[in-house]
């Protein structure tokens, strides 16, 4: 186990996540493909740090607040669909065109 | 007592502020005493000084500086900030001229106090008197010669206002603008000098300047130009030819301040300033020789002019100049003791047959010498004053013009040999014009009945400082020449290289005797002539040579001269004046203007046409630019944004790659940016 293999884990899952949060038409679903990126870029963080730097907590430390924030985030998003859901009871992104220029 | 030496030229300043603004103009307004006492106690400090000096208790040179203000300045074309010091310079030269200063201004203001009376300005005259004093003191002590010069330039006005004291007569006005601007042109000068002194020292301190001369830094063409620059300072306020026009006119002021500022005191601020910059001239052959002959011209010139003049004050003006001509030229030929041994009894002697003139004036109401005669029996002290002052200015032995101005033959003498000549012959001049003066005013019949049966004695306030000058003009050349006391008391300390055996006079002894028998003939002479009641000869002989008369009641035609050169300036200008309107300002000046309009059209279309279209070309490629956006993304979905930014991103991603990893990172982002285009090509819904 190199860390170029936990590279390539971390890349395929940020692809599987974009591809989610591209192609998921449920508002739910693309925030999972977000959560399922944040995790990417930890695994990389986590791999980086235990290779390039086994003594530091660096980027270790990142990871944790990057799970604060992802948390946090999920927190906002899922309370903006549930206002969204409330008024126009629907949860497909395309629908969500309200600010259209 | 010298720490407090800078109050002598503070306490008359402010003597003369709180007498101009602090009473108002009344006869018997106390004021002039304020004067009178703040120049004394500086005639005490004075006095204290120089007999300190004299006793050894004080050991001169003292020096004390105060920091005024700094600026950046270039000397040598290294720049630098210069802290510019206030501060006091006393040396025995000084100290000498302090007391000179203070003596003859104490007294003039006494005497003043009778002259005066009445005046309906009294007040303001001693603020004027007062503030002289403190200007000429300030140029006595100061130690900067940019505040020299200053002093100088507020001796000058002072003197513009003194002159033209009586406004409302006719002459005074414009005699004191003749003073005024005529040292002014001489100033024009001296302010070059000061300049250029700056320019090679960087300093305007006299002790510096000095240090910098001694060790030979001072180039000797540079000296050159600032010695000739300070003789035409002093040739306009010493009245040196051919400056002195303005002094003769100056006249026309009060009387005591024509004994004050145009005989004693601020006529020798000229020959003070060349002696305070001694060292300057020690290097330069060149403007050493001016001077002594500048010196010796006018020492002549003015005596000449002096022997046909039938005004009592002009008469002694011409002699001032003249004497201040042989302190010129003794200075010029290195006797720099003598020069200034001859100044001071000089302002003594000179002072004295001014205030004599004035009581003379004050008694008969007339300067004109043809209307007065026979006053001795009427004014008796008067009579032995002007006697003291003539023996001592002729040149009888014992009385103290003898010793200074024997002291400056001989110096002469070993110089140069034709100076010595011109001398001898204007001291011989002097003698003769002198004792004119007196058998003309005091002797012979009266001529006038009217002006004999007014004149009378003077009051006792001008009769005090007759008797006070009268001791000194007859004794003050021997306490000074005693042993030698006044050039070890006032000597040029010679730069080092330089032969200090300039002061020592080796010319032979008889020569004194032989320029005394010779004034003594003039005297004779001046008796045939001038001694009887009627000047019969006189009169004959001045229509043999009128010729000569002529020219010399015309003042060498000096004054037509200056007029005709100012005339000269006026045609200059006129033409300057048709050339500025007709050439510069129709060819260059509107020209000019034409041709900037038709630029500034140029400018315009250029502006309208190329400027203006391309800003508005931005303007609408923006706008078509946005619109062609806008239709892009038009739709509001916000996977599509995202997927717009996941593409640029993974464009730009590919960009960064390094080469080796081009292959791998080029099949990764074309299969990505593959899967991309075609989630763009499916259109949701």
């Amino acid at each position: 186990m190199s860390l170029g293999h936990y590279l390539l884990l971390g890349a395929a899952l940020f692809i599987i996540g974009l591809f989610g949060a591209l192609t998921r038409r449920n508002v739910i679903g693309i925030l999972m493909s977000i959560e399922l990126m944040f995790n990417a870029a930890n695994i990389n963080l986590a791999a980086c740090n235990s290779y390039l730097h086994p003594a530091g907590v660096a980027g270790m430390t990142l990871a944790v607040f990057v799970i604060t924030v992802a948390a946090a985030e999920v927190v906002v998003g899922l309370a903006l669909v549930l206002a969204v859901y409330r008024n126009s009871a629907t949860a497909y992104v395309e629908d969500f065109s309200l600010l259209k220029g | 007592m010298l720490q407090h030496v800078y109050l002598i030229p503070l306490i008359p300043l402010a003597a003369s502020i709180l007498i101009l603004l602090g009473a108002k103009e009344d006869p018997r307004s106390p004021m002039p005493f304020l004067g009178i006492a703040a120049t004394g106690w500086c005639l005490l400090q004075s006095i204290a000084i120089f007999y300190g000096a004299a006793t050894g208790a004080l050991s001169l040179p003292y020096g004390a500086d105060w920091r005024w203000f700094s600026f950046g300045a270039t000397a040598g074309g290294k720049p630098f900030l210069y802290d510019m010091p206030v501060g006091v310079l006393i040396d025995g030269s000084a100290a000498m001229m302090l007391v000179v200063v203070t003596l003859v201004s104490f007294l003039v203001q006494v005497y003043s106090l009778s002259y005066m009376r009445g005046d309906p300005r009294f007040k303001r005259y001693y603020a004027y008197l007062s503030f002289f004093t403190a200007s000429m003191l300030g140029l006595v002590v100061s130690s900067n010669l940019l505040v020299t010069f200053s002093c100088w330039e507020l001796v000058g006005f002072s003197s513009y206002m003194l002159i033209g004291f009586w406004f409302e007569r006719p002459d005074p006005p414009y005699a004191a603008k003749k003073a005024f601007i005529t040292t002014k042109l001489g100033d024009l000068g001296l302010y070059l000098a000061l300049m250029l002194i700056f320019c090679q020292v960087g300093s305007f301190q006299i002790p510096q300047i000095r240090e910098f001369v001694a060790r030979g830094f001072m180039p000797a063409a540079a000296a050159t130009a600032i010695g000739l620059g300070i003789l035409c300072g002093a040739a306009g306020k010493s009245a040196q030819f051919p400056l002195f026009i303005w002094l003769p006119d100056a006249m026309e002021g009060p009387t005591p301040v024509s004994a004050l500022i145009h005989a004693a005191t601020m006529v020798a601020a000229g020959i003070y300033l060349v002696a305070r910059c001694y060292f300057i001239f020690a290097i330069s052959p060149v403007a050493m020789e001016t001077v002594a002959w500048i010196g010796a011209i006018t020492a002549l010139l003015a005596a000449t002019m002096a022997m046909v003049s039938y005004d009592i004050k002009r008469v002694l003006a011409f002699s001032t100049v003249s004497q201040l001509g042989f302190m010129m030229c003794a200075l010029g030929s290195w006797g720099f003791s003598a020069g200034l041994f001859h100044l001071t009894t000089h302002a003594a002697f000179k002072a004295l047959l001014f205030l004599c003139a004035g009581s003379v004036i004050h008694a008969v109401h007339t300067n004109d010498m043809r209307q007065m005669g026979n006053l001795d029996k009427k004014m008796p002290i008067t009579f032995f004053a002007t006697l003291a002052g003539t023996f001592a200015i002729a040149g009888i032995p014992g009385f103290s013009g003898f010793f200074s101005k024997d002291m400056i033959l001989e110096r002469v003498f070993e110089h140069d040999p034709r100076l010595f000549a011109i001398l001898a012959f204007s001291a011989c001049l002097t003698a003769f014009y002198m004792f004119r003066l007196v058998f003309m005013t005091f002797l012979g019949q009266e001529r006038d009945m009217d002006r004999y049966l007014h004149a009378h004695e003077s009051p006792w306030p001008m009769t005090v400082p007759l008797f006070v000058l009268m001791a000194l003009a007859a004794f003050s050349g021997w306490l000074l020449d005693r042993g030698e006391f006044f050039t070890r008391l006032v000597h040029f300390e010679a730069l080092p290289g330089q032969a200090a055996a300039h002061e020592a006079a080796h010319a032979p002894a008889y020569l004194t005797w032989y320029v005394t028998a010779a004034v003594f003939f003039a005297i004779y002479l001046a008796y045939r002539l001038y001694g009887g009641s009627n000047f019969r000869e006189a009169e004959s002989i001045k229509r043999r040579c009128a010729p000569v008369f002529n020219l010399l009641e015309r003042r060498y035609y000096l004054d037509k001269f200056f007029l005709a050169l100012v005339g000269l300036g006026d045609q200059a200008a006129r033409l300057a004046f048709w050339i500025d309107s007709e050439v510069v300002d129709r060819f260059f000046v509107d020209g000019w203007g034409l041709l900037m309009l038709a630029l500034a059209r140029l400018c315009h279309l250029f502006d309208d046409n190329i400027i203006d279209r391309s800003i508005d070309g931005t303007g609408g490629l923006s706008v078509s630019l946005g619109g062609t956006l806008r239709w892009i993304v038009r739709r509001g979905l916000v996977q599509e944004y995202l997927l717009w930014s996941a593409a640029v991103m993974s464009v730009l991603t590919l960009l960064t790659l390094p080469a080796q990893r081009y292959c791998l990172g080029a099949s990764v982002g074309l299969g990505l940016l593959a899967i991309l285009t075609l989630l763009l090509v499916r259109r949701p819904r």
